[in-house]
This record gives structure tokens, sequence and C-alpha cells, in this order.
């Protein structure tokens, strides 16, 4: 069980997955970030991404990963105008008052989606669908390459807008001193309407790549947002370079848990994780490493 | 005593009223299946509420509670015990495990704890779904059918029903529901002047958990048999905190109002679409945040035009000066 190439070969596996689960999860980390809101319709925004591809797959024969991207200026319209006609209403109200209105937001979409679509289960077969790559010994799935990639490649972009635009570096003060950042001169209502649209972006495309590796139901996106949650407090909440780290420790935890346990009890590991990680690291990983004041 | 203000005498009223239901239509059947489930969600959102309501403490991690009764109900049962007898161990069964999620979960601040309770929920049921030994696993579990008459649930609900309302009720007139309304306005205050805050979170945690295992052990006892993707199903825990919601936050008659048209809303539209209920919740939960905080106890108030000065509540913006909330979880213990 423990040989060198098994331990290899759940390590690529974690890697892989750890991709996947960053871009899912940058959406929230953004809005919290910005907003301190936290974003319970995330997980309405990935099924409908999934489902929303699945719909250009079966009219215009669109590749998951062009429909992915097809899904980010749509997703981004519909997550500015929640935060207009709804969020900002309620952003003067205590903080659990705007969970509970994105929570019927999700349940809202979540049961269109079930009168539209049914509760069947979805999936996309693409032509790379069955495709491995054999590296040495070891055989990786050539959708799970790909979503990784793809993954990669735009936190990369991300990455470089926050760093270097305008909007970018608003964006980040904001994060880190709402207040300041005003006094700065930035229209920090502005930039609450932009993360959100950024936010639900993300997690229309995090969505749309999904429907490469799952098959996927209105009931979708509930596991995956629990480990969003996961992923963001293990990261430190306002910090958005904590998302990775977040996201490979869950993979680690989660692909090494299978080892010691059955495979079914799995999802037990991220929510144990995220109970731990809420209580005894509210600063995140990052927390245990730096000074304790 | 103060003077009996007419709301407070209506709720006893009307339990007594909905009592004969059974006396007048034994054989109703729809009528009876109904009023069993109206009555044993009003019961659980009375309880939901002396936490998330009182306390301002919002739990999307009920159906623990709920299926930990009806389990601890099913397995006596079937080791030969009178299943009316096992109820008490059943609640009790529910308030130790809430005591276990609570002293750690209850330091943290609202949402945090909402997320948290999401956790601990999702993760019961995916335990009870593998401790296939105990729980019968995913195939469920078979119970005696040996059950008195629909009439007897009926009045069994409805009991258990007026035990909740009194107990919320009483605590908060009480120096525990004082504490808690305390508490929710502002924690740390509460905590300066002398409220033992974390005692106080975990004691209505304790109730309200002990009255939601009641009813899952009467659930078992109706129902039959048992899975765990049904009474450890996240649906379960949203309905409660919908319930609760939708008819008022923090208010008695918020519950009770909420469980009947929950469940007035629900068999009116069940067979031809199963979950439109929720949909339908979906969207009231965002125009009663949106525009009546206080839910349809609130609508209700406002129409009834009693020009009383608004009770806070749980949602409600906090008074200008006051502490803005604070940003990371382990906030004020």
């Amino acid at each position: 069980m423990f040989t060198a190439q098994n331990l290899i070969s759940i390590c690529i596996t974690s890697i892989l997955t750890a991709g996947l689960y960053a871009i899912m999860s940058y959406g929230l980390a953004i809005i919290y970030g910005v907003m301190k809101v936290i974003n319970l319709s995330n997980a309405g925004f990935l099924m409908l991404g999934a489902f929303m591809t699945q719909v250009y797959s079966q009219t215009w024969h669109l590749d998951p990963i062009a429909g992915a991207f097809l899904n980010m200026p749509l997703f981004f319209l519909a997550g500015w105008a929640v935060y207009v006609t709804l969020v900002r209403r309620v952003r003067q109200a205590l903080p659990i008052a705007s969970l509970l209105m994105l929570f019927g937001l999700w349940l809202v979409l979540q049961n269109v989606a079930l009168t539209v679509w049914g509760s069947e289960d979805q999936s996309i077969i693409t032509r790379y669908t069955y495709k491995a790559l054999s590296f040495f010994d070891y055989r990786i799935a050539v959708t799970r390459l790909v979503v990784f990639v793809v993954a990669l490649a735009v936190m990369a972009i991300l990455h470089v807008v926050l760093n270097h635009t305008y909007v970018g570096k608003a964006l980040r003060a904001t994060v880190q001193d709402p207040q300041a950042a005003l006094l700065a001169g930035i229209d920090t209502e502005r930039i609450s309407a932009l993360a959100f649209g950024i936010g639900t972006a993300f997690a229309g495309f995090a969505g749309g790549l999904m429907t490469l590796l799952f098959s996927f139901t209105p009931d979708f996106g509930a596991p995956f947002q629990l480990k969003s949650f996961t992923i963001i407090v293990l990261g430190g909440l306002e910090n958005l370079a904590g998302v990775t780290i977040g996201a490979a420790i869950l993979a680690f935890a989660e692909s090494f848990a299978v080892l010691f346990m059955r495979a079914s009890l799995q999802n037990v590991v991220a929510y144990a994780l995220l109970v731990i990680a809420l209580i005894v690291m509210p600063g995140g990983v990052a927390s245990l490493f730096g000074r304790r004041s | 005593m103060t003077r009996l203000r007419p709301a407070a005498a209506a709720a006893p009223a009307l339990g007594v009223a909905l009592a004969f239901v059974p006396l007048v239509a034994p054989h109703n059947i729809t009528v009876l299946n109904l009023g069993f489930f109206t009555f044993l969600y009003v019961a659980q959102g009375l309880a939901w509420n002396i936490l998330g309501g009182f306390a301002g403490y919002v739990s999307f991690g009920y159906a623990a509670f709920f299926g930990l009764g009806a389990y601890t109900t099913a397995l006596l049962w079937l080791h030969g015990w009178t299943p009316v007898l096992t109820f008490p161990l059943a609640g009790l069964c529910a308030a130790a495990f809430s005591l276990v999620v609570g002293v750690p979960t209850l330091r943290l601040i609202g949402p945090y704890f909402s997320i948290a309770t999401i956790g601990v929920g999702e993760a019961m049921r995916i335990l009870m779904l593998n401790l296939d030994n105990i729980t019968g696993g995913a195939s469920g579990l078979n119970l005696p059918t040996t059950v008195p008459s629909k009439g007897w649930f009926y009045i069994a609900s409805l009991v258990l029903a007026a035990i909740a309302y009194a107990t919320a009720s009483w605590v908060r007139t009480s120096r525990l529901g004082l504490g808690l309304a305390a508490l929710r306005m502002d924690l740390d205050a509460a905590e300066t002047l002398g409220v033992r805050t974390a005692l106080f979170k975990n004691v209505a945690h304790v109730i309200s958990a002990f009255l939601v295992g009641v009813c899952g052990g009467l659930f078992a006892m109706y129902f039959q048999y048992l899975h765990p993707d049904n009474v450890f199903s996240f649906t379960e825990s949203i309905s409660l905190v919908l319930i609760a919601l939708i008819g008022g936050l923090g208010t008695i008659w918020g519950p009770i109002l909420g469980a009947a048209v929950f469940f007035a809303v629900q068999d009116y539209l069940q067979t031809s679409y199963p979950t439109f209920h929720l949909l339908v919740y979906g969207v009231l939960l965002i125009v009663i945040l949106l525009f009546e905080p206080r839910g349809l106890a609130g609508l209700a108030a406002r129409l009834a035009g009693r020009r009383r000065a608004p009770a806070p509540v749980a949602l409600a913006p906090p008074a200008p000066g006051t502490v803005a909330p604070p940003s990371t979880p382990g906030g004020g213990s």
C-alpha cells in the first residue's frame, strides 16, 4: 500500500485536484475579502455553470473548456446584478442577513434548475474524456490535466490583473482596509459590485470546467461549496494567495485519507477540517507559522 | 402576571380547538397527516428559534439532532422498549450531542457558526450512512409496524408543539431569554454586564436540541422506516431555518405561522412539483429579508396596525455608533 509508486501517484492526483479546488474557491475568497459576505449562492452558480456549459455543448457543440470561458462574461453580469439588486441592500444589516439572503438565492437557483432540467444525472462526453497520458509508469487522465492547466492559466491572469492594473490594486486595497481605500478615493461600492461579478464569474467558470470531470445534478454544488469554505478558511479568509495553499492542503488530506478510511467517508475529511480550522486557526494555516500575538 | 394579552391567550385556545379535530374527523387521513407534520415542525421551529432567533445563532445543522433522536427511539424500540418511553432518551441523546458540537462552535461569531454547523450536519449524515451495523446504512432501518392510529399521532404531535410553545414562551421572558437577547444585540456589551454568554448560548442550544430530538423520536415511530439521507438530510435542517425565518425570527408566533404556511404550500405543490415549495420559500426568504425582517409575524402585526415600538430583531441593522461586526471568526470569547 505504501509503495513509492503509490505515494507519487497520490501526489500527482492531489496536485491536479488542488488546481480545480483553487479555481472553484477563488470567487468565494474575493467576495469574502472585499465585502465580508459569505456567498452561499456560490454553489448555485457553480451548478448553473455546469448546466449552461451543457446547453452550449448540446446546441452549438461547444467544447466544455470554451463553454467555461463563455460562462465568465455571462456570470459576471449575473453577479453584478445580484449585488446591485440584493446584496447591497442588506449590507448595512448584520452579516447573517446577507448570508441568509444568498442562501435564499441558492435555493431559488437550485429549484429553478430542478424545474428546467430535472433531477437526473447529466454529463458531457468529449473526444478526450476517456483518454489518458502515460508518463513512465503513471497514467494521467487527459481531462484532469486539461482542467489543471486551464485553471492555472486563469489564475495567472487573475494574478497579473490584481497586481498590475488600477482595478486590481483598488480591489486588493479594499480587501485590506475598506475605510482606508474609501479615503484614498476608491469607489468601494463599485469595487464591491465588481468583486461580486468576478466571484460569480469564477463560479460559472469552475462549474464549466467541472463538467469534464464529474456528472452533475441541480444538487451538484453543495459538497463543493463546503470544500470551498474549508479552503478559504485554511487559507486565512482574507488572503487571496492563501486559497492555493488551502486548496493544496485539502486535496492532499483527502487523497491520503483514502489510504486509511472508506472512500465514501472522503467528504467527512473536508467537513472535519472546516470545523477544526474555524475553531483552532481563524487566521488560516499561515497564522500557525507567523508571529503569535 | 400582567394582564393577559389576546395574542397570549390565542395560542392555547387554538391548541385546544385543534385537539378536537381527531374526534370530529377520525378517518380523514389527509387532515390528520397534515396536522401531524405541521405540529411536528411547529415544535421544531419553536425549538430552533430558541437559539436561532432569541440568541441570533443561525444553525444549519439541526438535522443531526432530529436524526439522532429518530435513531435513538428506533434502536431502543427494536430492542423491545415501548417507543413512547424512549422519547426522553431521544431528547437526551440529541442534547448530549448538542453540547459536544456547541461548546467549541458557539465560540464562533454569527456567520462562521452557521458555516460550521453545515459542516457538522453533513459530516453526521455521511458518518451515519457508513455506520451500517448500527443504522442499517444505505439500506435503511425497518421498524415494527404495530403503531397507534393517525389520530393518536396527531394528538402526540400537538402535545409536543404545546410543550415547545410553553418552553419557548418561558425561555423568552426568563433570565435566560433576556441574556440571549442581550448577547444577540451586542456580545461584548452583554459579557461586560455580567451575562455568562458561553453558558447561556449552550443552555439554549441544549434545550432546543432536546426538543428536536424528541420530535425525531416521534417521527421514527410514525414513519416506521429510517434512512440517514432522510432524517439527517440538509433539507431537514433548512426546513427549520426557513420556517423560523419566514414566520418571524425571534418571535413566538413566527414558527407557528411559518410551519403552517410551509406545509400548506408544500401540500399544495407536492403532487405537481415535489420540490417547488423550496423555490417559493427561497423567493419568500429574499423578499422578507429585503422588506420585512420580522417575517410573517411582523407582517401580521403591521396589518393589524398595532402601533408598538418595533421589537428588536436579530436581522435589524445595528444602531449607529455600535461596534462594527468583527471580521474574524473567533470574536468575543
